[in-house]
């Protein structure tokens, strides 16, 4: 009997002494975690404070960028009709010909000072005048 | 004064012994599994927390909105400026 007293009582140890370390494990744990919560809920209220501010300044940036976005075609518009406006067009000058002497080719006196005659007496007219006219 | 006990009776405790016992493996078993499910549960709100952590420091220059604002603002008056400037000198242009 004596037996059954001390295997029941080792029992009810067993029973208590495990609860407790579980108990204490568990507890344990429990607090790390409702600390780590309470810390979240501090960082979450900062977050909440920290983006308040987004919505109504970012509408109100969306709402001028768009006023921004919507002008400037009216601006670049104004700026390229000043460009066209401002921008120096001459006449446009006719194409011309290469310049040519008036008088044609000039005549050598190179033989005349010798009195070299290639052509014969008759041939001391002047040389002939360039060509001008238009080949046909 | 000593208590005599049937050996049906010594049966039955013994019966009830082993059913403590079993109960006892049965209640550490199944707080052991409660400890891994709230070590889980801790793991994951030291998680939570970090990426709080982030969320608040990407979040900390939020304020600086107001002056992208107002820099818009500015962007938007100089626009108009512009606008007058070029109106009056596309007329001269024009004229």
């Amino acid at each position: 009997m004596s037996d059954l007293v001390l295997f029941t009582v080792i029992d009810i140890v067993l029973l208590i002494a495990g609860l407790a370390i579980y108990l204490w494990i568990v507890g344990g744990q429990l607090t790390r975690i409702a600390t780590n919560l309470e810390e979240c809920n501090d960082l979450v209220q900062k977050i909440g404070g920290n983006a308040a501010s987004i919505e109504g300044n970012l509408e109100h940036v969306n709402r001028t960028g768009g006023v921004v976005a919507g002008a400037l075609p009216l601006l670049y518009g104004m700026a390229e009709k000043i460009v066209v406006g401002a921008t120096y067009d001459p006449e446009t000058v006719p194409e011309r010909g290469p310049a040519v002497p008036a008088s044609g080719r000039r005549r050598s006196r190179l033989h005349d000072a010798i009195g070299y005659m290639p052509d014969g007496p008759g041939s001391r007219a002047h040389a002939p005048l360039a060509d001008t006219s238009e080949p046909s | 004064m000593v208590f005599a006990l049937t050996e049906n009776q010594e049966t039955l405790w013994q019966i009830a012994n082993w059913a403590g016992l079993a109960v006892v493996i049965a209640v550490a078993l199944l707080l052991t599994i409660l400890v891994l499910l709230v070590h889980r549960i801790d793991k994951r709100v030291k998680n939570i927390k970090a990426t709080l952590i982030q969320a608040e420091a990407n979040t900390a220059d939020a304020e600086l909105l107001n002056t992208t604002a107002a820099g818009v603002d500015l962007v938007l008056a100089e626009g108009l400026e512009h606008h007058l400037f070029l109106g009056r000198v596309l007329g001269k242009v024009r004229s």
